[in-house]
């Protein structure tokens, strides 16, 4: 009974009331943005291929957060992380933040929380840590947008301006708004290529408990989580060139009805790779990762 | 004046402005939203949190969440526009989710951020991402605790696809940009592996940072020298 409380009718109906609020929330800006786009001219068709590819690109990454409810439900149970990674959450802050919490009794996030005030206080530290942006968002958003957003703009329509017959190829407005989105993309790309994560935990004995050491603090350890090696770099070259052929089939063959989902297909295609890769080659190659995973740093 | 017109004519700010109203209303009810949830938690089981234990932990938290959440607003703001910020940040996952649906989007419609075109784009998109996202988990909690069991995403025949989920989400997102930007991808991406060798375990978002503002100026430089 003592775990009971955490999947309790409440939690559910918490759960129920978080879903119907993000369900509104994002129907109520659809259609007043849907109503607007029309004003605009934005053809029917173009929105709905815009509903439908963001759907498409929406399944796979929205399964991977389903994976990872279920790595924080062993010690929370399964409602809690479900709502936390249903508003704001995700996986890396909500375990921080659980793990955080729980050090300072000394337990691990592998083991199930029993004591519900343990439990609401999780709950009250996941929730004041992943505020922030909230309470940043209703004095920064529209500054940020005007200073920074609509000045890319204004640069872009200045460059068109100023073409003259030694014209650049490009013009400077859409160089930086360009520049802005590849600078993101590449952080992920490079992490593929190159990178690790790396995960602070309690380091535990054999029985599984957190070691505390001779001045009473509990022994931390940094181990190696994830690395980047010949599997990601070889679904990240597989992406690109799905993208590539398929971006060029569709110009060849002017299927323009078919552009807006040739990423989502691109990026299933890939992902089906990874299987590939994973069953069918030899270990001695897809565990190859340019860090030990497990290792201590 | 037709310029400054084209990019905010009062009816274009009219309508950022009401979706800034809008978005402020939805943020205030999401936050008591928010804070409700531990509150119901603690009503429901007749208990107070441990203020000594939160006194300990909250300014650790706050100081590691806190100074990420001002360093993704000022990222993520400008690409995802005023309705596409609101959403994402009640509904998270943007770096791997609501961002590149947001990106995908606009590019697919040929709409730029920032302009009302993009706005609206942006913010279907972002909206969609989130009904869909929602109703996954909700889905696959009661599907996977109820009836399957959570294993079978453990299963060796579809694991690995979630697994590698990342590079083939952003391998496809970086190649949208080669036939125009090849140059630019190519030294951004070297800019970020550069700095993985000397710190591989640099969070993304630091890292995001870095490569930004270097391809902001590699693609300055290769505009006045007319490489792109």
């Amino acid at each position: 009974m003592a775990g009971d409380f955490k999947s309790d009718k409440i939690m559910f109906m918490i759960a129920a009331a978080v879903i119907v609020f993000v369900i509104v929330q994002s129907v109520f800006f659809i259609v007043k943005s849907w109503k607007r786009a029309k004003e605009l001219g934005i053809s029917e068709s173009t929105l709905k291929s815009t509903v439908s590819s963001s759907a498409l690109f929406t399944v796979a990454p929205a399964v991977s957060i389903l994976a990872t409810v279920f790595v924080l439900a062993n010690a929370l149970g399964i409602v809690l992380p479900w709502i936390r990674l249903s508003v704001i959450g995700n996986l890396a802050y909500e375990t921080t933040a659980a793990q955080t919490t729980l050090d300072y009794w000394g337990i691990a996030l592998n083991k199930a929380v029993t004591d519900p005030q343990q439990f609401a206080t999780i709950a009250v530290a996941m929730t004041v840590g992943s505020i922030a942006p909230l309470l940043m968002i209703p004095f920064l958003c529209k500054f940020l947008q005007k200073k920074v957003g609509f000045a890319m703009n204004k640069e872009s329509d200045k460059s068109k301006d100023a073409e003259t017959s030694d014209k650049p190829k490009s013009n400077l407005g859409d160089v930086i708004s360009a520049s802005a989105f590849i600078g993101i993309v590449s952080a992920f790309v490079a992490r593929e290529i190159n990178g690790r994560t790396v995960a602070t935990t309690n380091r535990l004995d054999e029985f599984g408990n957190s070691i505390v050491n001779a001045e009473g603090a509990i022994e931390k350890v940094k181990n190696i989580t994830g690395s980047a090696g010949v599997v990601s770099i070889l679904v990240l070259i597989c992406s690109m060139v799905f993208m590539t052929i398929l971006t060029v089939v569709c110009k060849k063959f002017k299927l323009s009805k078919l552009e807006p989902f040739i990423m989502p297909i691109a990026m299933f295609a890939a992902m089906g790779m990874a299987i590939l890769f994973m069953n069918v080659l030899p270990e001695s190659i897809t565990g190859i990762t340019w860090y030990e995973i497990g290792a201590e740093v | 004046m037709a310029k400054d017109k084209k990019y905010m004519s009062p009816r274009e700010k009219d309508y950022f402005d009401k979706v800034h109203r809008w978005g402020i209303m939805w943020t205030i009810g999401a936050i008591l939203m928010l804070l409700s949830i531990p509150v119901l938690i603690c009503v429901k089981l007749g208990v107070l949190p441990d203020g000594e234990a939160l006194k300990q932990v909250l300014p650790q938290l706050m100081t590691l969440y806190w100074l990420t959440a001002i360093a993704e607003v000022i990222a993520y703001v400008p690409m995802l526009g005023a309705g596409g910020t609101y959403l994402s940040f009640v509904t998270g996952n943007i770096s791997n989710l609501k961002l590149p649906v947001g990106l995908n989007a606009m590019n697919s419609a040929k709409v730029k951020a920032n302009t009302e075109e993009g706005e609206v784009i942006a913010t279907i998109a972002i909206g969609v991402s989130a009904i869909v996202t929602t109703i996954i988990i909700a889905v696959g909690v009661v599907v996977f605790s109820l009836f399957v069991g959570p294993e079978v995403l453990q299963a060796p025949s579809i694991k690995p696809a979630f697994d590698f989920v990342l590079p083939a989400l952003f391998g496809a997102l970086a190649a949208s940009y080669f036939e125009k930007y090849w140059k630019l991808v190519i030294v951004a991406v070297l800019v970020g592996v550069i700095v993985l060798i000397f710190s591989p375990s640099m969070g993304v978002g630091t890292l995001m940072f870095i490569t930004i503002v270097a391809t902001l100026a590699a693609g300055f430089g290769m505009y006045k020298l007319k490489w792109i």
